[in-house]
């Protein structure tokens, strides 16, 4: 299932999940299971994501217990996805331009 | 080279112990995972993000700071997975000093060896689990404020803060200012528990007149606020869509929720430290004298990982911490002296800070309110029923239970479920230091196989001929 489409209702409001105020470096792109995406460089691979919209990272081994960031500190595997091959926690990943991200 | 001291973990409490014994003329070097020292609290945003200062970071600052001048080596980015020596040499070999095994940034494997190692790993976050707590949408409450405040990321528009603990209403607070719709602050302890925590919380006027100015806050917005209470229910198709409080469905996108923290005991349980189970300082904990030291000789631990105390008595442990470890190697003569400033500061901030650990403390009526058919494993997809029957098949302790059900086997080694299972364990067996706990097995965090091996592949690795039968 595409996991973006699921998402177009946040896509709405996505924009405004970033909270104001804080100086962030310039955007890139990088890409989520095909879809290109921007966020600034450097920012935290959950939180890129989250602030595009996308909760849902993936179905995992049961839809019942999809992928998702929980604990933010690297120490649930939950968020378990694929950047450019490699299995990573999004949760300690940072945003690089380019970057492949895929379900896991 | 051999150091003189290792610190485990760069939070508060251990960048206090690097600068305290590095500044005293110790050869120190710090391991810490993130990019950047500052542990859960005060922790730095990425590379490139400038947060305006508010009075969390202005603290993570100063010990930052201080710590770049105290001369310790600092090797952030590294995660340690591994340790060795110290008890863990076998009977009747030489003596080896304390040895940890980390990762580099750069994906390359090395390790450091010390004399004596002070542990600060800190906490991670307890979430009972409850129907629906697997919808995208749903996080940890302790989780938000690293979203929120390092990451400056919003969970949702509409968000429900849920649990226990002063970290309810720093979320709740935050989210608002940043914008977002709080739907209700759905808190466990009823209003008498704050109550009764009141003389306690006067220790730290600062932290108390903080948590005054949040709470009047929520109240001036005609936030919902549900003391006694909590989420029993999580809904929604593909994503969380709302959240039940009581007979009351509340509609929100994002459900922040957190029961409290558990020590990170990974460390001391490998070293084979004596433990204890205390519920009011957040589960086990390695058992230590007045100055921070473990069962092992020349073992310490320090900061919420020896034991939940709160940010404000982290520093002061990992000081009392260090200059134990100093005096032991013979590098302190007037201990007695250096010590007495942070045992005052310690007992001061241990006094609020306990009892907001008491609040955190896990409420077994939540875990058995957990319906039958719930997830509890999230990694292995065992459920309540299982972790039952498997107790009521004779698994009498946590090891046993992970036999029979998986509980715990999967990639995050029980770090999520552990507490839920070894409650539901406890139920069975007659008490949590019954149940136990599983055994502290390396690594100590995840790593990937690969990084471990080197470059080669699986047919590089060289397998030996079956003997014989
Ligand atoms: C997710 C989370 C968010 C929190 N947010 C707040 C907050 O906003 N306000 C507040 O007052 N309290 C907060 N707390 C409570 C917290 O426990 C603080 O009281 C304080 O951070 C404790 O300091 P510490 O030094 O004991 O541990 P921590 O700050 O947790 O620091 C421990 C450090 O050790 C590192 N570490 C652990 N294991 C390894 C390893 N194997 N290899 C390398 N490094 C390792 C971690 O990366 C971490 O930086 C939070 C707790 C958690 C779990
Ligand atoms: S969100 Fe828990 S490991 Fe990434």
């Amino acid at each position: 299932m595409d996991v973006i489409a699921k998402h177009d209702r946040m896509k709405d409001v996505a924009h405004t999940l970033r909270i104001a105020g804080i100086s962030r470096p310039a955007d890139v792109t990088f890409s989520f299971e095909g879809t290109s995406l921007s966020a600034p460089e450097g920012e935290n691979l959950a939180a890129a994501l989250i602030a595009c919209g996308i909760r849902r990272l993936g179905e995992g081994q049961d839809a019942a217990r999809p992928r998702v960031a929980l604990c933010m500190m690297g120490v649930c595997q939950q968020c378990l996805l694929r950047v450019d091959g490699r299995l990573a926690q999004a949760c300690i990943t940072p945003i690089r331009a380019g970057m492949v991200v895929t379900a896991a | 080279m051999m150091h003189d001291i290792a610190v485990l973990g760069g939070g508060p409490a251990g960048m206090a112990a690097a600068t305290e014994a590095a500044r005293r003329g110790a050869r120190v070097v710090l391991l810490e995972e993130s990019a950047a020292p500052g542990g859960q609290v005060y922790r730095a945003p990425p590379t490139g993000f400038v947060v305006p200062a508010d009075a969390d970071s202005r603290v993570g600052d100063a010990l930052r700071a201080a710590l770049r001048q105290s001369g310790a080596e600092i090797r952030p980015g590294c995660r340690v997975w591994g340790v060795g020596g110290g008890p863990l040499v076998p009977q009747g070999m030489a003596a080896a000093p304390f040895r940890l095994d980390a990762l580099a940034p750069d994906g390359q494997s090395f390790a450091v060896e010390a004399r004596a190692l002070v542990l600060c790993t800190g906490t991670h976050e307890r979430i009972i689990a409850f129907p629906g707590w697997t919808l995208p949408g749903v996080l940890g409450l302790a989780a938000a404020t690293i979203l929120l405040k390092a990451h400056g990321v919003l969970p949702g528009r509409r968000v429900v803060v849920a649990g226990a603990g002063p970290l309810l209403y720093a979320v709740a607070a935050k989210l608002l200012k940043a914008g977002a719709e709080v739907a209700a602050v759905v808190d466990l302890a009823h209003s008498r528990e704050w109550v009764r925590a009141l003389p306690a919380l006067a220790a730290r006027p600062d932290l108390l007149a903080r948590g005054v100015a949040w709470r009047a806050k929520l109240l001036a917005r005609g936030i919902r606020v549900m003391a006694g209470a909590q989420v029993s229910a999580a809904a929604g198709g593909e994503v969380l869509e709302r959240a039940r409080v009581g007979d009351t469905w509340i509609d929100c996108d994002a459900l922040c929720v957190g029961h409290g923290l558990v020590p990170a005991t990974e460390a001391t349980r490998a070293f084979r430290a004596a433990h204890r189970y205390a519920a009011a300082e957040g589960g086990w904990v390695p058992v230590l004298d007045a100055d921070q030291r473990c069962s092992v000789p020349f073992l310490y631990a320090a900061g919420d990982g020896a034991g939940v105390r709160g940010a404000a008595a982290a520093p002061a442990s990992g000081r009392l911490a260090a200059l134990a470890a100093l005096h032991d190697l013979g590098m302190l003569p007037d201990h007695a002296a250096a010590r007495a400033a942070p045992a005052r500061d310690l007992a001061r901030a241990a006094r609020a800070g306990g009892a907001m650990a008491r609040m955190m403390a896990l409420r077994p009526e939540l875990v058995q309110a957990i319906p039958p058919e719930t997830v509890v494993c999230r990694c292995e997809g065992v459920t309540r029923a299982e972790i039952d029957a498997a107790c009521a098949d004779g698994a009498g302790d946590m090891n046993q239970m992970k036999q029979f059900t998986r509980c715990g086997m999967g990639p995050c080694q029980g770090r999520l479920c552990g507490e839920t299972a070894a409650e539901l364990v406890a139920m069975h067996c007659g008490g949590r230091e019954r149940a136990g706990f599983a055994t502290g097995r390396l690594p100590l965090r995840p790593v990937a196989m690969d990084a471990l091996l080197g470059d080669f592949d699986y047919a590089d690795i060289p397998v030996p001929n079956a003997a014989p039968i």
